[in-house]
Formats: structure tokens, sequence, C-alpha cells
């Protein structure tokens, strides 16, 4: 005798699984909302002249990318209400998504920045632009076609770790998983399902993330 | 009555890290077969084959690796194998590396220029030696620092494993704080033994790629 | 030969043998299979002292794992044990990664329709514990904070029943980071068993953290899956009341003083199912949605008779279930 599968209970909780996918959807923005304003601040702080700033941000980059994502959220969580910073599991997890993808961003937009050639602005100023204009069609635009793939890809990763966050309690699809799981102990059901809302929700990204590059960086390079 | 952290927790820990260390390297194992496996049939030029093991990627990069390990974790059980959970959680993993590998060895494989293949075609080598003394070894070679990269995921992953229970590193950092109620401690111990365990194969990886980036340039 | 000669039929070998390896035979759990293998595989906790837990040498430990053990003696096999998170305990009965639980396991009529329960061994009593600041006199007074249970216990099913609409309840994958949030103050509450005023106070005695009021008598059991075959019969079998009775007896014997003490007395003949008053005077909470008596009685427990309380109620305790 086996075990017969049984998906109504899912069928029934997808009204909760839907709003759990605003929940997953909310914090991956808020999150890498965040990311981008540390990748940001991190390159500067990375290129800037003071060696102890460069030397916080490249053990700021380090750390983060070699600890799991799942000890950082417990840190932020459990450890440092004891040293005075208590923040509510949402925050806690924007927070580490925030840091962690902001480590990544730092990299990536790093890399965007430097495939800018000095000579390109030069000529910028040289075909007589001023300095906004030279920032935004030299630098800003060319540095955005480069590291939108990689922005991309890392706004589905940040979408994927938040799943974690459920660990400490925030609201999102995986905590809404395991509350109907613990209702109904339907856990392989349950948790292939939402696999599959995951995968619809990383899917669409990619594609709406296809759309807007098409729009936006179609244009031939050289 | 309180322990405090001391040398027997600290035993407990590394004991967590031996854990983590086994699993990330029968992963890794099992994710290298499965992946060149995965790697060899996108490119086999099956049409159908090849929109499989599409799917199969897009499937396991698209989806988190928590929900992966809780679905091969339980539906593995209702196989009926018995199997236990260091077993289930190696085998979840393992098919987790098995993608992501061979989606990084898909694209090293076609980066081998073509002439390459298309002169091992014109000596009369097989299928087999072609891959095997012509593309592969090129292939590995490119493909060398995502692979690494990959290894350092795979060892931070393995701190998932303590959501379904098995006792690694990151679980057994839980059980210790909670013991000694000195989590501050216990996790900035547990992140430096990742951190000593990732950093120098993520240092290994840029410096590889550094020297590849530097190879393709001349 | 790892590579065929044509690269067509490697890609269908590959797939013929991955089919292979996923399409695996099925087979029952029952108490026959459990002697063929000699391994009784125990699904238990492994961070909720003195429950089950794991202590810094890596071996299991705790009552649960005693009377895991004493079970397998009793069939004559060895015990394994599985550490499990809270909330995967019962799925991991039902999908036969465990042959049975002993992990702080009370029954509750939706666990009732998925499992099948042994006796009682053991009694548990869930309860509010907050620190002394923070006193909770009523259902309402939930409602001013902030609880953490681990997610899908009984401490979960309690307070979510318990608590006025809109309380915040903070679920956690178990008992350790339950408590840890409680220490780190992310919850000013938490759903509790027995143990946890001890586990609190020995890290901050100074916010006296007490039981501040009784939710429910939890009547600790061994689970197992009721619809593997042979199990049903098997089952009545080997939870006999006397084999429960003397080894939950012998264990709670063999336990520290002080660890005793905080259990709770269980009465003779009591509803297992009702609100507990307690020994120390708290006020009592009335539980919202308790628990029916007609549900679990039409669940497939084999076991009505609460006259298997003598043993335990021998322990000196301080609360009555």
């Amino acid at each position: 005798m086996g075990y017969t599968l049984d998906f109504s209970v899912v069928w029934h909780a997808v009204p909760a699984l839907l709003w759990g996918c605003v929940g997953t959807l909310g914090l991956a923005l808020a999150g890498m909302t965040l990311a981008m304003v540390i990748g940001v601040a991190g390159v500067a702080a990375r290129d800037s002249k003071a060696a102890w700033l460069r030397a916080i941000v490249i053990g700021f980059v380090e750390i983060v990318r070699n600890t799991p994502f799942l000890v950082q959220i417990f840190f932020l969580f459990f450890a440092l209400p004891l040293i005075g910073l208590k923040l509510n599991p949402t925050a806690t997890a924007i927070i580490a998504l925030g840091v962690n993808g902001g480590a990544y961003a730092i990299e990536i937009i790093r890399g965007g920045v430097q495939s800018i050639h000095k000579g390109q602005v030069e000529a910028g100023y040289a075909l007589g632009l001023h300095k906004g204009q030279v920032f935004r069609f030299i630098v800003l635009k060319p540095a955005l076609r480069a590291i939108y793939p990689s922005l991309t890809g890392q706004f589905i990763m940040l979408t994927l770790t938040s799943s974690i966050c459920s660990a400490v309690s925030a609201y999102e699809l995986t905590s809404v998983a395991q509350r109907i799981e613990s209702d109904t102990f339907r856990s392989f059901e349950v948790y292939f399902s939402v696999t599959f809302l995951y995968l619809a929700i990383s899917w669409l990204l990619m594609l709406g993330f296809a759309v807007i590059s098409h729009r936006f960086f179609s244009y031939p390079t050289r | 009555m309180t322990p405090h952290f001391g040398l027997p927790e600290f035993g407990f820990l590394l004991r967590g890290l031996q854990w983590t260390v086994l699993l990330t390297l029968v992963a890794f194992a099992g994710g290298c077969t499965a992946g060149l496996a995965v790697a060899l049939l996108r490119t086999c030029g099956h049409k159908g084959v090849e929109w499989i093991t599409r799917i199969y990627i897009g499937i396991f990069q698209g989806t988190p690796l928590l929900l992966q390990l809780f679905v091969v974790y339980y539906g593995l059980a209702l196989t009926g194998l018995k199997l236990d959970a260091f077993v289930a959680v190696a085998i979840g993993f393992t098919v987790n590396a098995s993608a992501f590998l061979g989606e990084i060895w898909r694209g090293a494989i076609q980066a081998v220029p073509r002439g390459q293949t298309e002169a091992a075609m014109a000596l009369g080598l097989h299928y087999s030696s072609r891959m095997r003394d012509i593309v592969l070894p090129q292939a590995i070679r490119i493909s060398l620092p995502a692979t690494i990269g990959y290894l350092v995921q795979l060892i931070k992953g393995t701190s998932l494993a303590a959501i379904v229970g098995f006792i690694e590193l990151a679980r057994a950092g839980q059980i210790v704080s909670n013991q000694t109620f000195q989590p501050l401690l216990v996790f900035g111990v547990v992140g430096a033994m990742y951190f000593i365990l990732c950093w120098p194969l993520s240092w290994w990886g840029s410096r590889m790629e550094a020297r590849l980036a530097l190879a393709s340039q001349r | 030969m790892l590579f065929s000669s044509n690269r067509r039929q490697l890609g269908i070998a590959l797939l013929a043998l991955a089919a292979i390896a996923i399409a695996g035979k099925s087979q029952a759990g029952t108490l026959e299979d459990v002697k063929k293998k000699g391994v009784v595989v125990v699904g238990i906790q492994g961070d909720n002292p003195p429950w089950g837990y794991v202590d810094s040498s890596g071996k299991q430990d705790g009552i649960d794992a005693d009377m895991g053990r004493a079970f397998a003696e009793y069939l004559g096999v060895k015990a394994e044990f599985v550490p499990l998170a809270v909330a995967n305990r019962i799925p991991a009965l039902t999908t036969g990664r465990v042959d049975i639980l002993f992990a702080t396991m009370a029954m509750l009529p939706e666990r009732a329709k998925a499992v099948q329960y042994s006796k009682p061994y053991v009694a548990n009593e869930i309860t509010l514990v907050a620190a002394q600041a923070t006193p909770i006199n009523s259902n309402a007074d939930m409602g001013k904070y902030v609880i953490g249970v681990p997610r899908s216990s009984t401490q979960d099913t309690q307070v979510t029943n318990s608590a006025p609409a809109g309380t915040e309840i903070r679920r956690f994958d178990d008992d350790a980071a339950t408590i840890q949030a409680l220490l780190s103050g992310q919850v000013q509450a938490v759903g509790a068993n027995s143990f946890y005023p001890q586990r609190l106070n020995a890290a901050k005695r100074e916010l006296g953290f007490r039981a501040q009021a009784s939710l429910y008598c939890s009547l600790q059991r061994g689970l197992h899956a009721p619809w593997r075959q042979g199990v049903e019969r098997d089952g009545q079998q080997i939870h006999r009341r006397d084999q429960v009775e003397w080894q939950a007896g012998r264990i709670l014997r063999q336990m520290d003083e002080g660890a005793r003490a905080d259990l709770p007395r269980l009465g003779p003949r009591r509803s297992i199912h009702r609100p507990v008053a307690t020994a120390r005077g708290r006020r009592i909470i009335r539980v919202g949605r308790r628990p029916q008596r007609s549900r679990i009685h039409a669940g497939p427990d084999p076991d009505r008779n609460e006259g298997r309380a003598e043993v335990v109620r021998r322990v000196p305790g301080t609360s009555r279930c």
C-alpha cells in the first residue's frame, strides 16, 4: 500500500499562495532596491582614496559572498538584538537580502563602470556634450546595458533566496507553504506545487526583463 | 546548568563542519558525474533531448534550492526507498549540482572554437574520442573559475539542509547557540568557519579567472 | 565505455538510466520489515532538551531518545534516530522516512486524521511563557504581545486557537529558534512546553521567565502512520499498555529531580483534552476552539482509556494534567 497523492489541499489554498507570491516579490523588490543603493555606494567607496574605506568594502564583499545566507539572516535576527538593534522579521529579511545582494551588486556595477573607457568620455567632451549629457549617454546607458543581464539575474536569485527568510518568520511564499503543510501534512504536494509557483515567478521575471532589454538596450554597439 | 561556549561546543561545531564538507564532497562528486551527462546531452545535437535537458536546467535554476530540497526529501520517501537523511539530502544537492554544472559546462563546451571539432572530425575521430581528447580538456579549463564559483555556492547551500533537520554546520550552530545562549559568538564562529572553507576557493577561482582573461587577451 | 560512438544513442541511454534510478520499488514499512531490517528508524527532535536533543558529543539524548531506545529494545532491534524539524515530524512519518515518532507529539484532531497514536507515555503542559514584566491574564492579553511558536507544534495550534483575532504570531522552524527569539526580544511571549522556563531562566535569570498561563495538557505519544499495511494491528500490539507504562515509568525514574519537577502530574482518568488548571494557581485560559472530543475519538486512536495514568502520577510534579 502506498501513499496517495492529494493535490486538493493545494487547490484550496490558492488565494493564500498567491498572496505569498506577492509577499515574496515585495521582499525581493525591497531587497533589490537596498542592494542597488549598497552597490552604488560600495563602488564609490571601493575606488575611494581612503585605504580604510576600500578595505571595509573589500572585507564586506568577501565576508558576505563567502558565508551562507541562512547564517547571515540568523545573525541579523537573533544576535543583533543583543547589541540593541532589533528589527522585525520583514525588516530583517529585507536588510539580509539587501546586504547579500549588495555585495554581489558591488562587483557587478564595478565591472560595468570599468567597461567604460576613459577615451569615450573624452570623446564625448570633444563632441561638445556637457557633463550631464556625457554622464547620461556615455557613462550611464552603456554601463547599465553592460550590467543589465547580471543585475536582472541577481534579482531573480534574490527572489529565490527570499524563500530562506521563512526561517525568521517573515511573510512570503515559503512560509505560507509551511503553514499549509502544517495544517494538512501534505508536504510533498504543497512543496511540489510551490516549487512550480517559484518557477512561474522566475520565468515571468525573465520574460519581463527580456522585454525591457529589447525596448531600451537594443541598439547596435558598434 | 548552562554550558558556556567552550571546547566541547567547539568540537560539536567541528563535527557539524565535517558533515558540511562531506555533504559538499558527495554532492560535488555526484554533481560532476551527472552534470557531465547533462552537459553532453545538452550539446548532443538531438533537438528533443536538448530541449528536455534545457527544461531540466531551467527548472533547477528557476526554483529555490530550499524548495528543491523539500521536494526531493519528501518525494524520495514516497517512492518507497528508505533513505536516511544524509543520503536524501545528498541526492537533493547532487541533482541541483548536476543542473548548474551541466549549464556551466554546456557553455564551456560551446566556447571551444568550432574549428577544433571540425578538425577532429576531419581526422576521422569518433564522438567519444573527439570529446575526450579534444573538446573536454579545453572546456574544463575554460569552465574552471565558474565551476569553483559553483562549489562555493554549494558549500553555502548545504546550510539549507539544516531546515530539513540534518545536523550540519548551520544546524549545529543553532543547537549550540540554543544551549549556550550566546548567539552573537556562536553565529560568528559558524560564519567564520564557512568563510575559512569558502574564501580560499573564491580566491583561487578569481585568480584563475584573471589568468584565463589574460590568456585570452594575448 | 563512457561515451557511446553515437551521441544520440548516448542521450537515450542516459535518459533511460535516469528513469531507472528514479523508479524505486514501493515498499510498505511494517513491524515485520522493521524486525527484518534490525533497525527501527525513530523520528525525534534534535534541539529540544530534555525531550529530544543532540548533546555536545553528537549523541541523541533526552526522554524521547530513551523511549526510542526502550522501544527498540522491546522489539529486539537497534534504534536509529533521525532528528527532525518540528514541522517535518508528521510528514517524515507519513512519507515513510521514519518508522515511528517519539518527538514531543500530542494528540490533536488534525493530526489524528493523518496518523495513529500510541498510548501516552508522559504528560507535557503547554503554557504561555513570558518575562515577569509581561503578565498574561486573559486571552485578550495575548493580543497585546507578539507571540512566538515553533511552526506546526502543539503550541502553534493552541496559541493560534486561543489568541484573539489579529494577534501577531510568529512561527519559527523549531523550539530552539523560538526560545532564541524570546531571549533576543523578537517576541514577548512564547507558546511553551514544561521545560521552557527552566531553559529561559538559565540564560537570563534576571528577566524571571515563567509560565504565565496554561493552555493545554498534552499527553505525549509515539506516532505511526495508519495506512501502512499491518501497522494498525501491530500498533495495538507494540504499544500495549503495560509496555508503554513500564518504559515511561522506568525512564521517568531515571530522570534527574530538577527536570522531573517541571513535568505536570497526570491525574487519574481525566479527560486529556481539557484545558488545564494548575497547582501553581495560575489563571486559566479558556481555550477558544479546543479540540473536540468526539472528533478525536472518532479518529484512529486505538486507546481511549486513560487509566494508564498510574505510572506517571507517581512522579512528584507541580501541575496536574
